[in-house]
């Protein structure tokens, strides 16, 4: 027969049937269908149609083996047969010898689906799943054997039996180094950072070894040689040898029926000695560098910001860190990429070697200055478009800045909505016009809080608190029932709700809304509260006489206005606010001089506060301060004999708080504090109210741990010491004292975070700390402070909030009378982030 | 134990997918969904895997999980490209992609997927029944698109960055030069001009009073019908009378040289 198509073409032809063989349980017509060919479809031969036709069937994962065959060809037809082999399918997996635990760990691990046919390839593939897994947790000498039973309940189905013996744990017994002479063995086992000698003491090292981690290792090794000088140090080999330790033993006694004294030897498990052969080779330094390329700046300067001087010991890692990003200090590229030259570039070349030194000669291409043109945002799943993007500094049609992308970076992280270890920044030039893009990634993390707990709350019973904050709320979603799955969110919203009770004793209900940008034009705060508490104590000691007893009810209310200020940095923000409270009160034992009656407080608070922390949750530099005034009314300045000293409250209260982040070595971070508040009088006549005093000691939660306990007193936390009102806090905190008129604190704390996931951000600290209350200023005297130190742990929990505990050791004698026995070990619970 | 907790404990096959299709048809999607996954497996090969996992795909869709349906439809379309379910699961592939993309102000990867699946869809079956309902979901997608470019640059002008604001403007009306948004896209860049132009330092002022002019005349070309247009005049009046009180002295100079 003649074929049409051009000579090189295949020639084509129509399929005159199909049929299957070899199949025992599969369907036919099934299988034919799954080719994706039918009767009467044109197709290739040669070609790749009868191939993709054979891949389909075995993509399905449920044949043995697949053959096509051309039965014959009539005319411009031909017949085809699928011939197959059918293949036990897998329907369970089981592993034997192994604890449940790990057996379920290890079927997610293996990822076998169940209905594909047994291959050599799946049981392979498992058997090297299971074998990694364990190597992985250092059981070297693992053991793996599968089986495969028939399974009686399905046709052509097959278990598959793992076997698996773990054998002994091998650890790194020994690890040393040959060939080192300029730095100690003890130093470079200290780089490495997951390759490390098993030791009993050291029980967070497991001692496993793993190539991987090991090769990672071997570069931080020439990375710290490199950073000294050893420009040329290279690892030659290394030797990993496993021994087993033996040791005999006598004893006296009875042996196979004879008594006396017989030997045994004990083999202990495997070990690993793993040896490092390197050379070091000679320490060089810097001599001459010179710039070319360079019109913007001149040589000097440029020197001058490289800081490297002739002489000083040759570092590849110095150098890129003063020429490409220094977190610390300025850098050459930050010197340019800050001015829109995005499309510099800086090579330095080694133009001569000569003994010990490198001449360098920094090659440099300025390039033009870009502007931005175009800011996407990808990844904010939850969060609106508007509320990242009206926190970015990078702005359409600025030149570009490299410091002003890392401050949008930092922006990202603290609106606390993403995971602030994944704010992605990608700037995309288009060299046609001169202009950048900029790309930002954002991943989302739950922000919202949900407290639901019953505890003793010492002093006060049972409380029962549920709490719920919800950081990323929008109202303008609200209406649409829709949205309420389960809450609106993505407008940045605040909306906190809180409620706290013990039946009839104690309750306490709040309500917070806040707005971050009033009006979407100015990122003005705006934010209302609304609190209502109550606490009763009873006068007889019997909880049935409790409405006969004594109490305290406080209502108010609370409207503020922030806004954020462009004068003398940006990282300042002012707020005001006015709060309406009314206290009422009924033989109320915790105020000195004021027990029964009603008060009214309104109060002006404007608080000046600066805030420059890279990280909410797990803060390594930046500061933040804040300075803040509360002023009531001066009613008794108009009218002196105004009726009541307490009816309508008046003072004047200030308060300074200044935390400072500074990152020492590694991850470890130091934290300084410093405290102060005071409270005046506006008429010298008049005695200092009871309102708004200080009182130290314990977590800063009030007595018994409950937040808030004792109403219209302010705490502030002293670990080491004992909450106020119990009986061995310190003299201004006791119950029946008014609580301080002035008050500072000192704080000094080294955290060292553990996991910076942000599933569960955890952290380690050690703390030292004084501080003191005063009740007259005739008394006050910063250097009387009564001192603690201690250590903690705190774990943040997207969920939760902040957790923890802090083991606090007073040092100061507080015993109320002479020869008490005062507990100076302290433990304390914390909840929620501790301003001061 | 109720009936359907039987069936899913059951390791009948059979039994289990004839349920599973009375369930559909009832419209009950939730179980005929919670039928069917453990059983697609186990079918496979058999002729009834093909119905079975088309109705998986459709149950999912009908209890709106568009991520996992949209999935399951392109996989039943890859499996099985001759059956004559093909069409719908590759339109409804592209609808739970419709479905499945997210508001405007969100991230709109999903958008940008659906979009390029509807074209798919369209390029493989121009005659489709479906053509019309394909087309209205990639208009709707478009103008999401368009409005999402649109608020960020809105943004710009509501935070009163108004050369920022300019730029963006400039750029949507670049990407978008046919945009539903376009009149107001126009108007929100004149009005940025202007009022750069008012906050600006003298010396840039002149410049940027031009540039409000030519976008004032760009506006009233394009869009002669706007009620934004007695706006739109009294900024191109306030430009020009500035002009006018500050003539150009650069272009005066030369003049005088010459006389």
């Amino acid at each position: 027969q003649g074929q049409q198509g051009a000579s090189q073409e295949p020639p084509r032809y129509e399929i005159g049937g199909i049929n299957v063989t070899g199949t025992r349980y599969l369907d036919p017509n099934t299988m034919i269908g799954l080719t994706g060919l039918k009767v009467g479809d044109k197709i290739s031969i040669p070609g790749d149609d009868l191939g993709r036709a054979i891949r389909k069937l075995w993509d399905q994962g449920i044949l043995g083996d697949v053959n096509v065959v051309i039965d014959r060809f009539e005319g411009q037809r031909v017949f085809l047969t699928f011939d197959v082999k059918e293949r036990p399918r897998l329907s369970k997996i089981y592993f034997t010898n192994i604890s449940k635990t790990q057996a379920d760990e290890l079927r997610n691990k293996v990822k076998i689906v169940r209905g594909k046919v047994v291959t050599d390839a799946l049981l392979n593939n498992t058997r090297q799943a299971v074998r990694k897994f364990y190597t992985d947790k250092g059981f070297m000498n693992v053991k793996v054997g599968i089986t495969q039973e028939p399974d009686s309940s399905l046709p052509n189905s097959v278990e598959l039996v793992v076997d698996v013996r773990k054998g002994d744990k091998v650890r790194i017994s020994d690890i040393s180094f040959v060939g080192n002479e300029a730095i100690s063995d003890g130093k470079l086992k200290g780089k490495m950072k997951k390759t490390k000698e098993k030791k009993a003491y050291k029980f967070l090292n497991s001692g496993k070894f793993q190539r991987a981690d090991f090769e990672a290792d071997k570069e931080k090794i020439l990375d710290f040689y490199n950073a000294q000088g050893y420009r040329d140090a290279i690892i030659t080999s290394d030797s990993l040898i496993t021994v087993q330790d033996e040791y005999s033993y006598r004893w006296i006694g009875t042996e196979n029926g004879k008594f006396g004294i017989h030997k045994a030897t004990v083999r202990e498990a495997d070990k690993l000695v793993l040896r490092v052969y390197l050379d070091e080779g000679p320490k060089y330094y810097f001599r001459n560098i010179t710039w070319s390329g360079n019109y913007l700046y001149d040589s000097k300067t440029l020197s001058s910001v490289l800081g490297i001087k002739e002489g000083s010991v040759y570092s590849k890692e110095t150098l890129d860190k003063r020429l490409n990003y220094n977190p610390t200090g300025q850098d050459v590229t930050s010197l340019y990429m800050n001015d829109g030259y995005l499309f510099f570039s800086i090579d330095p070349v080694e133009t001569r070697v000569e003994g010990d030194s490198i001449d360098i000669e920094m090659r440099l291409s300025e390039g033009v200055q870009a502007r931005i043109k175009d800011i996407n945002i990808a990844g904010n799943t939850k969060t609106s478009d508007h509320v990242i993007r009206r926190e970015l500094r990078t702005l359409p049609g600025d030149k570009f800045n490299r410091e002003l992308l890392i401050r949008s970076q930092r922006e990202i992280s603290s609106l606390g909505y993403f995971d602030p270890e994944k704010v992605g920044l990608n700037p995309v030039p288009n060299p046609a016009d001169g202009t950048v893009d900029i790309n930002y990634t954002v991943s989302e993390k739950p922000s919202d809080q949900i407290t639901l707990s019953g505890g003793w709350g010492g002093y006060a019973g049972f409380i029962g608190t549920v709490g719920l904050v919800f950081n990323n709320f929008s109202l303008r979603k609200a209406s649409d029932f829709h949205n309420w799955r389960p809450v609106p969110g993505g407008d940045g919203q605040r909306l906190g709700l809180n409620i706290q009770a013990n039946g009839l004793q104690y309750q306490s209900y709040s309500f917070s809304f806040t707005e971050p940008w009033l009006g979407g034009r100015k990122p003005n705060s705006f934010s209302v509260s609304l609190n209502k508490s109550i606490q009763r104590t009873s006068t007889t000691g019997s909880v049935l006489d409790i409405k006969n007893g004594s109490y305290i009810k406080v209502n108010s209310a609370t409207v503020s206005l922030g806004r954020r200020l462009r004068w003398p940095d940006d990282y300042f923000t002012l707020s005001n606010s006015l709060s309406y409270s009314q206290y009422k009160l009924k033989d109320y034992p915790y105020f000195a001089n004021f027990s029964t009656g009603n008060a009214n407080n309104i109060t002006f608070n404007t608080t000046l506060a600066r805030n420059s922390t890279d990280n909410p949750t797990f803060t390594r530099r930046g500061s933040a301060l804040s300075l803040s005034v509360n002023l009531t009314p001066p009613y008794s300045i108009f009218k002196g004999a105004h009726p009541g000293v307490n009816e309508w409250v008046e003072f004047h209260k200030w308060m300074f708080d200044a935390s400072w982040f500074t990152p020492l070595v590694g991850k470890l971070v130091l934290n300084t504090r410093a405290h102060f508040g005071f409270i005046g009088r506006y008429n010298h006549s008049r005695a200092y109210g009871p309102f708004e005093r200080f009182k130290l000691g314990g977590a800063g939660l009030g007595f018994g741990g409950a937040s808030n306990f004792v109403i219209g007193t302010e705490y502030v936390g002293l670990r080491g010491y004992e909450d106020p009102n119990a009986q061995f806090a310190i003299p201004t905190a006791r119950q029946g004292e008014s609580g301080g008129i002035a008050y500072n604190k000192y704080v000094m704390e080294l955290r060292y975070p553990v996991s910076l996931n942000p599933a569960a951000t955890v952290y380690v600290l050690s703390f030292a700390e004084a501080g003191n209350a005063f009740d007259k200023y005739s008394d006050y005297n910063p250097y009387k402070l009564y001192r603690s130190a201690g250590v903690g742990a705190r774990v943040f929990m997207a969920a939760f909030g902040l957790l923890g505990f802090d083991f606090g050791y007073g040092f100061d004698n507080v015993a109320p009378v002479a020869g008490a026995k005062q507990d100076k070990s302290q433990f304390h619970f914390i909840i929620g982030q501790q301003i001061r | 134990c109720s009936p359907y907790q039987k069936l899913l404990k059951s390791t009948n096959v059979n039994e289990k997918y004839e349920a599973a299709v009375k369930y559909y048809e009832k419209g009950d999607y939730f179980k005929a969904a919670g039928l069917l996954e453990p059983l697609i497996p186990l079918l496979k090969g058999r002729p009834e895997s093909e119905k079975a996992e088309f109705y998986f795909a459709q149950s999912n869709f009908h209890e709106g999980n568009y991520t996992l349906s949209a999935y399951y439809f392109q996989t039943f379309a890859e499996t099985y490209p001759s059956s004559p379910y093909a069409e719908e699961a590759l339109f409804m592939h592209a609808k739970s992609l419709f479905r499945d993309s997210p508001e405007y102000e969100l991230d709109q990867t999903n958008t940008v997927t659906a979009i390029e699946s509807i074209q798919q869809f369209l390029n493989r079956f121009p005659e489709s029944k479906f053509r019309p309902e394909t087309e209205n979901m990639s208009n709707e997608l478009q103008k999401k698109l368009e409005r999402k470019a649109f608020e960020s640059a809105r943004l710009y002008y509501l935070v009163r960055y108004n050369q920022s604001a300019v730029v963006a403007f400039n750029t949507f009306q670049q990407q978008y030069p046919a945009s539903l948004y376009g009149e107001q896209a126009a108007f929100l860049k004149l009005e940025s001009q202007r009022n750069l132009a008012a906050e600006s330092v003298e010396e840039k002022q002149r410049e940027r009073y031009l540039e409000t002019i030519a976008f004032y005349q760009n506006f009233v070309d394009t869009y002669p019908q706007s009620k934004n247009l007695k706006t739109a005049e009294k900024y191109y009046d306030e430009a020009r009378q500035f002009l006018k009180d500050h003539p150009d002295e650069v272009a005066k100079n030369p003049q005088a040289q010459n006389n």
